[in-house]
């Protein structure tokens, strides 16, 4: 038996529940189809750009700017950093080195 | 100095022009950034032109006349790139017929007319979001249409050329081989991957640069390894290499293919005949995601990632210099003329 964790408590909440009955999965998470591609491999995410020396920053590239615009182009980090697949195609137009131009980024 | 004297010079020299030049190679190095291809003459390694580019260069793909390289850029755009002008001459879109498409994985077939991508696509109908199935297509490199296409599991980021184009080798979770030769595409083989736990992230290759050899790393839980791949043959070996491993983005094969240089924030030295590592440094200007080498194999290039491209000495793995790059960048890429 599903689990209802969210219970409507006003009435908007209610109407929104109104119009969503019935209505069939539409939005499926990433990881489902199995293999889609999560992180930075295409496999499976194990923390690829981990590295075993001891020095800032651990556990990533050096110096992070270095790889924020390959992430962006890919949309790796969309929480992270632009997404350049959709919502920020030319974000690298006003700033193609971040690690030189970052001063130039500008977003709402 | 006397006629009689010059005499001899001068039939020398006459003898000398008579005889074909010698065939040494002519390197010329092609930086992929964001708006801009930058050129680095490898005789000096400075940048000698800058082909202005739309958007975030990812993957290149030569023609077989080595008369033009093209781009792909933001994940859609295929530009053509003459490489005597140093000029973008075309761009197509493969978005279109009502489609956005991302291409992780292009490859442009041997006859030059068409090219291959992995697409993921996505439309609307009726306001509801329509997700296609992922596929292998190929397309016209004039117009950007698509041509004929064959369903692939989700996940391919790379395709390589091989056997003269009649079959593609797609990577992503497994290895892919697709037949072209048929008025279909067709899956003809999967070789497995993620059963044998090898995590890959395959965007380089270096396939025209090797001479013929798609050169790949790979982890598992226990260690590193490098696929190599014959794009004459289609053979694929499998490299495990000992010892504990190096991280990297790519890997690119010395000249005579008796090492390979692999790079991200290091530049590591591997003897592929005992399958160890010999040396490493790292790069002083940070991670890198491209390398490569020079035709004669004394000097190695990592750049890519941040707006940087160190040169560095083969031998010692000494730095020779460092160009300050445009922007920031995907890969470094070889030509030898």
């Amino acid at each position: 038996m599903k689990t209802k964790f969210v219970e409507a408590l006003n009435e908007k909440a209610k109407a929104i529940e109104r119009l969503a009955a019935g209505e069939a999965k539409t939005a499926e998470a990433l990881g489902n189809p199995p293999g889609m591609p999560q992180g930075c491999t295409t496999i499976f995410d194990t923390g690829w750009e981990t590295n075993p020396r001891p020095t800032y920053p651990i556990g990533n590239c050096q110096a992070s700017a270095r790889d924020f615009l390959g992430c962006a182009g890919d949309c790796w980090w969309p929480a992270q950093v632009p997404d350049g697949l959709t919502n920020n195609p030319d974000f690298d137009v006003a700033c193609p080195s971040i690690a030189r131009d970052w001063r130039n980024l500008k977003f709402d | 100095m006397g006629r009689k004297r010059l005499l001899p010079l001068v039939l020398a020299a006459a003898v000398c022009a008579g005889q074909p030049a010698r065939a040494e190679a002519h390197d010329l190095f092609y930086y992929l950034g964001y708006e801009v291809i930058q050129v680095i003459d490898g005789d000096n390694d400075s940048i000698v032109a800058d082909i202005p580019i739309k958007g975030a260069a990812r993957e290149a793909s030569l023609t077989a006349d080595r008369k033009f390289m093209y781009v792909a850029t933001n994940r859609h755009f295929v530009n053509k790139v003459d490489l005597a002008l140093n000029r973008v001459v075309d761009t197509i879109d493969v978005s279109n017929d009502g489609w956005d498409r991302v291409m992780f994985g292009f490859v442009v077939d041997p006859e030059g007319k068409t090219a291959y991508g992995a697409l993921m696509s996505r439309t609307t109908d009726h306001g509801e979001v329509v997700i296609g199935n992922p596929v292998v297509a190929q397309f016209d490199l004039a117009t950007g249409k698509i041509l004929r296409s064959v369903v692939v599991p989700w996940g391919i980021a790379h395709l390589v050329s091989v056997k003269g184009g009649t079959t593609i080798y797609a990577f992503g979770q497994d290895l892919y081989k697709i037949d072209t030769t048929g008025s279909d595409l067709r899956l003809a083989e999967t070789v497995p991957m993620f059963d044998k736990h090898m995590n890959i992230l395959p965007f380089w290759d270096y396939a025209w640069d090797n001479g013929g050899v798609a050169s790949m790393p790979y982890y598992t839980p226990e260690g590193m390894g490098l696929l190599l791949l014959d794009q004459q043959t289609g053979d694929l070996q499998d490299v495990r290499l000992k010892g504990q491993p190096a991280m990297a983005y790519s890997v690119i094969l010395s000249p005579d293919h008796k090492r390979a240089y692999a790079v991200m924030d290091d530049v590591t030295v591997i003897d592929l005949a005992n399958r160890t590592f010999i040396a490493s440094v790292p790069i002083k200007e940070g991670t890198c995601y491209g390398i490569n080498v020079s035709a004669d194999g004394r000097k190695i290039y990592a750049g890519g990632a941040g707006s940087t491209l160190t040169i560095f000495d083969a031998q010692t793995l000494k730095p020779l210099k460092v160009l300050q790059m445009a922007s920031d960048g995907m890969d470094v890429r070889r030509i030898s003329f």
